[in-house]
């Protein structure tokens, strides 16, 4: 028994402690959940079969159900666009604020610092900020796009099936933009100053050195803040309930939030359980992507 | 002749370049100082005619913010005990050691970082229904936040742990302390700074929590900020100046906090988000 104990304090005992009390909490409450959302979608689940593990195994009905919804194209769609248009808009504008706070000039690194304010501010706060400025008939946004001539009428952001997921995008953009830009100054740093003087003094004019040192130098960092800008857009929900709530008519609803409108909402757990594993497969892709992009760091 | 100026022109830009982006924080704090005929003045003002702050202590009292606010507290005291508790061990021991089970490990929590919450809340909310964690609302959405915000730590925490030099222990270990004094006398010290700057970000983003807390917890008088916001919140609200109130008292600790903190917060980020 006390050599139980000696292992514990001075031996390989301790890190098994350490490590062991860590991901017996994950597994508890992330693993175990995770295999159940699994069990759950190929289940009957209702409010009288609720309270039990087995229930009535019903095969892929819940999948079949799931994709015969008639809005289940709606929010493929929608969440396609989300995903791609959201991180378009980070990555690109990210990467345009990294290369200019990259310059050599007083204050950069504060200034930029100060950017990071929108990823430390609660989403729903976010959300709600936003459906401000795009109210339709007094939100800020209207008025100023007005008078820059841009549109001519009031664009109802968050009522107009045709925007309302826009109105989401664009609040998420502002929220991601200034993580992706931090992540890309980080990978802009670790670039060794004298391969652009030396390409300068070759005759190499500002846009060949970006073409041929900036990008492919910067190839493992970008394909991390893309697989990071897909994982975060995939997890926002925040913005969802203080914006449009999906509506109107789901014109705006994406595999999130109708996962837990179909669950939370409709009290339909199973269907529910069935989108969010569908969702599921659509991360472990793009956090495949990130591990390997990734994996000779994590190594390092 | 012109280069003794760029930088200071570049800073005009990041200048306005920031002022844009930092556009809707001002219209929070603007909005919530305007009186509820001016907010739908046309066109804007962009600066309040008659600042009034008489809204803030009206929105304290009539939307029970001292309630949410200590929920958003409790909650979020509790996932950054348990995420710093558990996840420090579980990242020194990672950063600690390079074998193939370590890479397991790190992939496994690697993969558990990418969970979507919205993902994980149908099943965890049954399961908790299951073992009865339901009639302990507060503490389920402990729990369930903990587990989204404790990779994202152990990633953090993991590269500051990798900065301490192997060398600094093993000297303590020849001296004859053991694994356990040495973690907590040499290890723990070193590392302080950095499980400091990322308990505080892992208090500030579960201090806006809001899916767990939603789905889980139905007693208002134990449900946080978020959802005290998100109940006047909606496609057609009209209380503008009362909302921008609210988020403006929720969010105004979190940015002090980040401004105080900012260069500290932006280098522990910077050193781990990409390992």
């Amino acid at each position: 028994m006390s050599r139980f104990f000696n292992a514990l304090r001075d031996g390989v005992g301790f890190d098994v402690l350490l490590v062991g009390a860590a991901l017996l909490f994950l597994l508890a409450l992330a693993g175990a959940p995770l295999l159940y959302n699994v069990l759950m979608s190929f289940q009957q689940v209702d409010m009288f079969t609720l309270g039990v593990l087995f229930r009535p195994f019903v095969g892929f009905d819940n999948y079949v159900a799931v994709v015969r919804q008639p809005e289940f194209w709606l929010v493929t769609r929608n969440t396609l666009i989300f995903v791609f248009g959201s991180m378009t808009g980070q990555f690109v504008l990210g990467f345009a604020l990294a290369l200019f706070f990259a310059q050599k000039f007083p204050g950069a690194a504060t200034i930029r610092g100060l950017f990071l304010v929108s990823w430390v501010m609660p989403g729903l706060v976010v959300g709600a900020i936003w459906s401000w400025i795009l109210a339709g008939d007094f939100g800020v946004l209207n008025v100023i796009l007005k008078s820059l001539g841009i549109i001519q009428a009031n664009v109802f952001w968050k009522s107009d099936p045709n925007f309302s997921i826009w109105a989401v995008i664009i609040a998420n953009i502002w929220l991601g933009l200034a993580f992706n830009m931090l992540l890309l100054s980080v990978g802009l740093a670790a670039i060794p100053r004298d391969l652009y003087e030396a390409a300068e003094l070759d005759g190499a004019n500002a846009f060949q050195r970006f073409w041929t040192i900036t990008l492919p130098m910067m190839r493992s960092t970008i394909g991390a803040v893309l697989s990071l800008g897909l994982i975060g857009t995939l997890q926002q929900f925040d913005l969802f309930p203080a914006l449009t709530e999906g509506g109107p008519a789901n014109t705006s609803n994406v595999a999130g939030y109708w996962s837990w409108q179909l669950s939370f909402q409709l009290y339909d757990f199973a269907k529910g359980a069935t989108v969010s594993v569908m969702m599921f497969v659509l991360v472990l892709f793009a956090s495949i992507v990130y591990v390997r992009s990734t994996r000779h760091e994590v190594r390092g | 002749m012109t280069r003794p100026y760029t930088p200071w022109l570049l800073l005009l830009v990041a200048l306005a370049l920031a002022a844009v982006y930092l556009f809707p924080l001002y219209w929070m704090y603007v909005t919530s100082l305007k009186g509820s005929s001016e907010i739908f003045a046309n066109p804007p003002t962009f600066w309040p005619v008659a600042p009034d702050p008489g809204v803030y202590p009206a929105v304290w009292a009539r939307r029970n913010m001292p309630v949410f606010l200590s929920n958003s507290v409790i909650i979020a005291a509790g996932v950054t005990a348990i995420t710093v508790i558990l996840g420090t061990g579980c990242a020194y021991v990672l950063a600690r050691y390079r074998n193939v089970w370590i890479d397991i490990g790190l992939f496994c929590v690697l993969m558990l970082q990418v969970l979507p919450a919205s993902v994980m809340v149908t099943p965890l909310f049954v399961g908790f229904n299951q073992v009865g964690l339901l009639s302990y609302p507060r503490t389920a959405v402990v729990l369930a936040a903990a587990a989204k915000a404790m990779p994202f730590f152990v990633v953090l925490v993991r590269a500051t742990f990798m900065s301490v030099p192997r060398e600094l222990e093993e000297a303590a270990l020849v001296d004859g302390n053991s694994r356990v004094g040495a973690f907590f006398t040499i290890v723990l010290p070193l590392a302080r700074n950095g499980i400091l700057v990322c308990a505080i970000l892992t208090f500030m983003s579960s201090f806006g929590e809001y899916i767990y807390s939603k789905s889980i917890i139905q007693d208002p008088n134990l449900q946080p900020a978020s959802v005290g916001l998100s109940g006047f919140l909606g496609p057609n609200s009209t209380d503008w100046n009362s909302i921008m109130a609210y988020a403006a008292i929720y969010v105004t600790p979190i940015l002090a906090a980040f401004v105080i903190l900012q260069r500290r917060i932006v280098a522990g980020l910077t050193s781990g988000a990409l390992k």
